[in-house]
């Protein structure tokens, strides 16, 4: 072992140990994922014709092409499986990979905790490798267990094995994306950004290659299409995995070599001197100062996303004629064209009201952060009242949202609107406006856990979890109402053909009383404990 | 002095975190205009009763009041009349020193321009620094001038000084020194014995989450014992030397320590000896520290 990475053993058991911990639920959640498909799938689709009428419900929605990739064969468990696990599966684990060794690494610089150890006889490079070889353990390990339950609960071995394999494999190159993220970002935070918007990039134009018919070498040229073209439960193709076990060791190889260049604590960016006077006068400008970088990245984001969306929209009815299922159901009667073209925009701006959920979770969950950070400590100690300070984060939190979902609500009414599908400009923005109260039911439950008990930070996210699921996975899984009916999205009107807009004051209602108890807690609780 | 006219007053304090319990009935007082000195060991219980003053966490039991109100109640009426120095100073880390000292100015209520300007001149303290850039020193700093840049009443200080280095401690010893001037009263938690000695009025000295000692530094220097040092032309008889204890006699050399407030009975034993030298030393300020530290003997 070269000096360089001497002291990585000593290392790598406390981090192994601690970041073990907090990778357990990945492993939890991307096994239940795989597990429930196998199990679930005979009992859901006992028949041929289930499997058929399958086939059509999701040809007929191109939107969830656009998340969970192609359908290469749904009439089969495993094919199912692929279809409902890989992609999102991949992102899960790919996310779990990155705060993994963003926290074994950054994060520790950033806290001082690794100046502790690095004074002792570690070598420079140690830190890192204990970050590195922990993440591809603990996403080696999640690719076995996924791979073993699968197969364990009914699925075919060999693809099982090779789903697991791929939700490794991606785990493992997001590792190697986050190791370079973390020399070149300032801070933890930004590092994390970094690789997560990059994952982020990859996942929606995998979705885009594949939903659009594009060129072959799109697919190709995106790390995340290997993963699908090993097509598990199809076709089993394993060589794939061998590009990403090479794209990995490339990202690391460069990860190290950017390390060897860069001071202990800093970024490959230098800071420079800011304003000798401030601004920043009141809690809202610091809730919008704190915020500030991934609000603005989040912006750009939702604006390309409108476009992508828009753009997506123009061609629908050329993709659903493409689709010979989807033209025979049409041709039976079963549903008119322009309904089709309808529940389309509903679901799209579902999925991109439950994305602006994201940042409204994260603004609160940065309440807790700063708490944590002893920097709400001087604030509080100032003549502000605990729920003022609480009140304009929580603002924040709602009108981020709120405006990501009408500006890109309204990119997709502009371009839709424009092309000769039957969707008018008004009607497509209006949807996106009343989806907004489904969003804030969902930030509310941030609201209330932060408030309340801000030790388990991953409740906050329960929200967001739960309409994903429930308002994307939910009807094609033929879920009962009342089960459907626990995400808020649900309950938002199709604003062109529903008359009621009740639905809209039972979810506020919900979103009302989430965020007093929250006000309560966070006035009643012991601060940064 | 009547528990109504006080700045700090405290009794009973308990607070637990869990099955630890990090407050088990502490008394505090302090006076208006008074420099209050806050000692006691590494997780005494100090940082915890600060924060229990500023009203982020909530005392389980007994009573607080600070500036005449309740501080979990009474919070923005409060600390518009308080401010605050951490002992762990984190800044916003993109946000530079003279950013943070106007936020917090600002959420105040407003701070004192010109003297904003003085302390950031007399701190020599560079405002367009980023959070992340400071060192541990130089973020107290710009603690420090947000806190004293404005006309509090009551200076609450949690070991404001321990990353200055001396030139700056005198800096801030003459700043605390004016705003007590100006009539505010202060409460010091500090671990620097010349600080202490040279700013504070009172001392309270807190064990185990309870306040062991209080009073004057010369109340507590008076309860200590006082080091003997004597050249003798006769030696005497030990029955002879009741009011000294620990002593030790070499050739016609002798050492003892007695308690302050017998020095002179001491004195009447040592005279009749002849003595040709005499040195009489109340305890270091170092020795007195550790020994309210420790606890008496057979306390623990």
């Amino acid at each position: 072992m070269s000096s360089a990475v001497a002291g990585t053993l000593p290392l790598l058991r406390p981090v192994a140990r601690h970041d073990g911990r907090h990778f357990a639920p990945w492993v939890l959640v991307t096994t239940l994922l795989s597990v429930s498909s196998v199990l679930g799938y005979p009992q859901i689709f006992p028949t041929e014709q289930d499997r058929m009428a399958l086939g059509v419900a999701i040809g007929a929605n191109p939107a969830l092409g656009l998340i969970f990739g192609p359908a290469f064969d749904l009439s089969t468990t495993d094919g199912f499986n692929a279809w409902r696990s890989l992609a999102l599966g991949g992102f899960l684990v790919g996310l779990g990979a990155i705060f993994t060794l963003i926290r074994a690494t950054r994060a520790q610089e950033d806290s001082g905790q690794a100046e502790l150890l690095a004074s002792g006889v570690v070598g420079r490079d140690a830190r890192l490798m204990a970050g590195v070889v922990t993440t591809i353990g603990l996403t080696t390990v999640l690719g076995v267990v996924v791979g073993v339950a699968t197969g364990l609960t009914g699925g075919d071995w060999e693809s099982s094995m090779l789903l697991g394999a791929t939700m490794t494999a991606t785990g493992w190159m997001c590792a190697g994306i986050a190791a370079v993220t973390a020399q070149i970002g300032s801070e933890a935070r930004a590092s994390s950004s970094f690789a997560v918007a990059t994952l982020g990039v990859l996942f929606l134009l995998r979705g885009l290659a594949y939903s659009m018919d594009a060129p072959d070498w799109t697919v190709w040229a995106n790390p995340l299409g290997w993963m699908t073209e090993t097509r598990p439960g199809v076709d089993n193709v394993w060589w794939p995995l061998l590009p990403a076990a090479g794209l990995t060791v490339l990202l690391l190889v460069a990860a190290f070599a950017l390390q060897g260049r860069r001071d202990f604590g800093m970024g490959a960016i230098a800071p420079r001197p800011g304003p000798a006077r401030g601004k920043v006068r009141s809690t809202m400008a610091l809730a919008l100062r704190v915020n500030r970088g991934p609000l603005v990245a989040w912006g750009i984001a939702f604006v390309l996303l409108g476009f992508v969306y828009g753009y997506f929209t123009t061609s629908i009815k050329d993709l659903l004629a493409r689709d010979s299922a989807v033209q025979q159901f049409l041709a039976a009667g079963a549903a008119s064209a322009d309904k089709l073209v309808g529940a389309f925009l509903v679901t799209v701006l579902n999925l991109l009201g439950i994305l602006t959920a994201i940042p409204g979770v994260q603004v609160m969950l940065r309440v807790r952060a700063e708490e944590l950070a002893e920097r709400v400590e001087p604030v509080m100690a100032t003549s502000v009242a605990r729920p003022r300070y609480y009140a304009s984060n929580l603002l924040l939190a709602f009108t981020a949202p709120a405006a990501y979902l009408v500006i890109a609500g309204t990119l997709v009414a502009t371009l839709a609107s424009r092309a000769d599908i039957g969707v008018g400009f008004t009607d497509t923005l209006l949807q996106a406006v009343a989806t907004v109260p489904a969003v804030w039911t969902v930030v509310a439950v941030a609201v209330l856990v932060v408030g309340v008990r801000p030790q388990v930070t991953l409740a906050a996210w329960a929200g967001v979890l739960l309409a994903f699921v429930l308002t994307l996975l939910g009807p094609t899984f033929k879920l009962r109402d009342e089960v459907l009916a626990i995400s808020p999205f649900w309950h938002v009107p199709n604003m062109a053909t529903d008359e009621s807009r009740l639905g809209l004051l039972w979810i506020s209602l919900v979103t009302a009383a989430l965020v007093v108890l929250g006000f309560v807690g966070f006035r009643r609780r012991d601060l940064g404990r | 002095m009547g528990t109504g006219d006080a700045v700090i007053s405290v009794e009973q304090l308990t607070k637990s975190y869990g099955r630890f319990r990090a407050l088990n009935g502490l008394d505090l007082q302090v006076a208006p205009g008074e420099v209050h000195a806050f000692l006691g060991p590494n997780g005494a219980g100090k940082s915890t009763t600060i924060r229990v003053l500023l009203g982020l966490l909530r005392a389980d039991s007994g009573s607080v009041r600070v500036l005449g109100g309740d501080p979990w109640r009474d919070v923005v009426e409060l600390h518009r009349r308080i401010a605050y120095v951490p002992g762990e100073v984190s800044l916003w880390p993109g946000m530079t020193g003279g950013e943070a000292i106007d936020l917090l100015g600002s959420l105040r209520g407003g701070l004192d321009e010109r003297r904003r300007a003085e302390l950031v001149e007399r701190f020599e303290l560079d405002p367009t620094k980023r959070g992340r850039q400071y060192s541990k020193g130089n973020r107290q700093k710009v603690a420090i001038v947000a806190a004293l840049s404005s006309d509090a009443e009551l200076l609450i200080l949690d070991e404001p000084t321990s990353g200055l280095d001396p030139l700056m401690e005198n800096v801030f010893q003459e700043v605390v020194v004016e705003a007590k001037g100006r009539g505010s009263s202060v409460l010091l938690s500090s671990h620097i014995l010349a600080e202490v000695e040279s700013l504070a009025d009172r001392l309270s000295i807190i064990r185990d989450g309870r306040v062991a000692e209080t009073g004057t530094l010369a109340d507590l220097r008076g309860r200590t014992r006082t080091t003997i040092h004597a050249e003798v032309v006769t030696l005497p008889a030990h029955a002879s030397l009741d009011a000294l204890e620990d002593v030790r006699i070499d050739g016609n050399r002798l050492w003892a320590t007695v308690e302050s407030s017998r020095i002179s009975a001491a004195l009447e034993t040592l005279l009749p000896l002849g003595v040709t030298a005499l040195t009489v030393e109340p305890p270091s300020l170092e020795s007195l520290f550790l020994r309210l530290y420790e606890g008496e003997e057979g306390e623990r």
